[in-house]
């Protein structure tokens, strides 16, 4: 089943259980609404009418200021009474439900992030689990308890994880369920077995994590026995999100204010990374054992997690399922591709190379294809696996949506500094001809000066949107009508054009552009990516069916948003941006696109296809 | 002349995988062998091999993922040389079912503990036992104590580790990756013990 209207477990307020066609989440979206919060409509029109207004910010980022999160929580938040009132009316479950001995629903007062306790009205549904009792601080879940008088340290969250992630160690180690820092992350990944086994946690000792991982175990089993199956929580600003794989439980307790099926994209991401790493048959270790204890399995993979979750916040190819390419001239990548084919012929499923996230080119044996997804999970393995970059290596791997049953085998060489070659076969003795195979592809790739053109093109910026043509240079192949406004602005590039993002929706890949100047914080761009995130999320709602067009505006920039059957564009301008001439920049946008596709975009008649 | 470890000898032999022409040399003066490192993670086996090939240590150390290749030829006093393919396996526990792939048809195998973890003694205890059943029967088999530099921290005596070696035909070192301490002489003592081809009439 997907969502439960009537399980009141899965959300305080039953109004916003049902699939929200709008992106803007109506708990979230609490100030300076000028409209109301209705779900922008499915706009077929092709001439966007509709304006949205939501500000992010003040539930974003950690450094927003109280006022504005007291306003916020005052002004949307029903207070625990009505919580209560809510679950309560709700006939659905047992009459001895908030009276169990194993369960019971407690509400206090939010202490986050420097609330004072007297701000009120914040309404936390906390779980607690009584029966086992376990030795942790607490005892209790996620975020309970008050009293907090730690000074907000303001960055808890999302930190980019460095270098140092050696072995047994990882950040926050010392952190469990009972630390003050712990509770105040902002966003939290778990990996639990059926059995209530911590597997992986983002933050904190698995181990110390034990009685935290039987509470979400019970939250999940307590659902499933009544048939159902539980797919989120609200509580207060915190959206509590369950992904169950076999005996495989994944869970995710955010206030990042991300929608729901974005979160839910990111577990099946952080599931995909395991089963890269174990291949989904050790689902068997547990019809052996349920008790089974997968979390040594994982040894030694803190880094590759935590780069995975903080490429959540600066990667568009997890939510948006497309690779980049790294822009070359024509002939360069196809000096680069033949090679691959070449070598590929010789009993190599996939041979791919790549510059850091960007693909060079890659090239499949025949019928084989691979989904970005894979390509993503295999990078961001690679990537932070320093071992990689020491020697060559020859190891299993699997790819999940090639098939997630089996080993792989990957010969991983680094040519430079930045640029690998990845060689995928099934074949486990074959890391003689596959080195050989190396040493044939940089040879050729060294000659043609292959190599030197990818160092050049990293180094190079990519697509600036200063560099947009004034004018398309030739007339588009669909465009949006508009009337013509002429006033230019200078802020950004043509009518505040900050940013965009282009996906060929045929080729699976897309190409965004450089950040411009108003956008070169990181802060800000991660900011930009959850908005771009939010209105991926909107636009292909499932319940309401895809969106055509999107035209949002809030006080830090206007986002526009055009899906068509070839491609999605997704823009950003400067908040006084017009509408009419944004739309104007984004046809010509699209047509720039088109112009340079040789160079940004790898075709598959050249790679899949021998 | 090699004296290669007596062992039970019902094992597979060299068949298959990641083999290479290792095995067979061309002249007895330049042999070729494969050398494999098994041992617990974090012992320490890439800081030895990169020791041995690079003459590196980093403190920041990296978990090995599957298995790095590298190679280093050595030079022996009587001018012949032996040129070493290292596979240095990933420690990690799921990588334990796959380590065959990388032992299968090695001519030498090191395997390594930290002197400060018992634990990584008893696997390496394991590994030994493992390579006994399913190696090379002349495989020459090395014990080595990593992380010598700790010694205030020791909880391995070099006496036990050297019974249990003496016990299975293999020779025991204590050496320090960090100190580049016995490091060569490590590798040095596997060439010597390497079998020999009959050198030519």
């Amino acid at each position: 089943m997907d969502s439960n209207p009537d399980n009141p477990v899965q959300d305080q307020d039953p109004a916003s259980e049902s699939d929200e066609p709008s992106p803007a989440d109506p708990n979230q979206n609490r100030t300076d609404t000028t409209e109301p919060d209705d779900p922008p409509p499915a706009d077929s029109d092709i001439n966007p009418t509709q304006t949205s207004e939501s500000v992010e910010h003040n539930t974003v980022e950690p450094e927003s200021s109280v006022p504005e999160r007291l306003k916020s929580l005052t002004l949307q938040e029903p207070s625990s009474e009505d919580i209560r009132q809510k679950h309560v009316s709700n006939g659905s479950l047992p009459a001895d439900f908030y009276a169990s001995d194993e369960i019971e629903i407690v509400e206090e007062e939010e202490e986050e992030g420097g609330l004072a306790s007297s701000s009120g009205g914040g309404g936390v549904v906390t779980w607690t689990n009584r029966s086992d009792g376990p030795p942790s601080p607490s005892s209790s879940g996620y975020a309970a308890e008050g009293g907090s008088s730690v000074a907000s340290s303001g960055g808890v969250e999302e930190e980019t994880e460095g270098n140092s992630d050696w072995g047994r160690e990882k950040k926050h180690f010392h952190e469990d369920d009972g630390s003050d820092s712990w509770r105040k992350r902002k966003k939290h990944f778990f990996i639990l077995s059926n059995s209530g086994k911590p597997i992986y946690s983002r933050y904190g000792d698995e181990h110390k994590l034990a009685g935290f991982s039987a509470t979400l175990q019970a939250i999940i089993s307590f659902v499933q026995n009544s048939g159902d199956s539980i797919k989120f929580v609200r509580a207060g600003k915190h959206l509590i999100i369950f992904l169950v794989k076999g005996p495989i439980y994944l869970v995710c307790i955010s206030c990042t204010d991300e929608p729901i099926e974005a979160l839910r994209g990111q577990l099946e991401l952080l599931y995909g990374q395991m089963l890269l790493i174990l291949t989904k048959s050790v689902n068997r270790c547990f019809e052996k054992n349920p008790k089974f204890d997968m979390a040594p399995l994982l040894g030694g993979t803190d880094a590759v997690f935590s780069s995975l979750i903080h490429s959540f916040s600066w990667n568009p190819a997890t939510f948006l399922h497309a690779y980049t390419c790294l822009p070359l001239s024509y002939p360069t990548r196809q000096a680069a591709s033949a090679i691959l084919q070449d070598v590929a012929e010789s009993g190599i499923l996939f041979a791919i190379l790549m510059c850091k996230h960007k693909v060079v080119s890659l090239v499949g044996a025949q019928k084989a294809s691979l989904h970005p997804d894979d390509i993503f999970l295999l990078a961001n393995f690679i990537l932070s696996s320093e071992s990689f970059r020491t020697s060559e290596s020859f190891s299993p791997i699997c790819l999940p949506r090639y098939n997630p049953m089996a080993f792989l085998y990957a010969y991983v060489h680094f040519l430079d500094l930045d640029t690998y070659l990845v060689l995928l076969t099934t074949s486990s003795d074959s890391f003689y001809h596959l080195k050989d195979c190396r040493v044939r592809v940089q040879n050729v790739l060294a000659k043609s000066n292959v190599l030197s053109e990818i160092q050049r093109s990293m180094l190079e910026s990519g697509l600036r949107i200063e560099d947009l043509p004034s004018e398309p240079t030739r007339p588009p192949v669909e465009r949006i009508n508009t009337e013509s406004i002429s006033t230019q602005r200078t802020v950004g590039g043509s009518a505040g054009l900050c940013h965009f993002m282009y996906k060929s929706v045929y080729l699976n890949q897309f190409v965004s552009s450089d950040f411009s100047a108003p956008l070169k914080n990181p802060n800000q761009q991660k900011r930009l990516y959850r908005a771009y995130q939010k209105m991926y999320a909107s636009m292909h709602d499932k319940g309401t069916g895809t969106h055509k067009t999107q035209f949002r505006r809030n006080q830090d920039y206007v986002l526009f948003c055009w899906i068509t059957q070839d491609f999605e564009l997704y823009a950003t301008f400067d908040p006084l941006a017009d509408k009419a001439q944004a739309i104007k920049v984004c046809n010509r946008v699209c047509q720039w696109v088109r112009d340079l596709e040789n160079e940004i975009f790898l075709y598959a008649e050249s790679t899949f296809s021998w | 002349m090699g004296c290669s470890a007596s062992l039970p000898a019902k094992s597979v032999g060299g068949v298959g995988s990641l083999d290479g022409e290792s095995s067979n040399p061309a002249d007895s003066n330049n042999l070729r062998v494969k050398l494999v490192l098994l041992g617990d993670s974090g012992v320490g086996k890439s800081c030895i091999v990169l020791r041995f090939v690079r003459g590196q240590f980093d403190p920041t150390s990296k978990v090995t993922v599957g298995a790095s290749f590298l190679s280093q030829t050595l030079a022996l006093q009587d001018s012949s040389t032996i040129k070493f393919e290292i596979w240095d396996t990933a420690g990690q526990e799921r990588y334990a079912a796959l380590a065959p792939l990388y032992y299968r048809g090695a001519g030498a195998a090191i395997v390594v503990y930290d002197i400060t973890s018992p634990e990584s003694f008893i696997k390496a205890q394991y590994w030994v036992k493992e390579l006994q059943k399913h190696g090379n029967p002349d495989i020459v088999m090395a014990l080595v104590g990593n992380k010598a530099d700790l010694n205030e921290n020791r909880s391995v005596q070099s006496q036990d580790a050297r019974d249990y070696a003496d016990k299975n035909g293999m020779f025991f070192i204590e050496t320090s990756a960090k100190t580049a301490d016995n490091i060569n002489q490590l590798f040095e003592e596997v060439a010597k013990r390497l079998p020999r081809p009959a050198p030519l009439p």
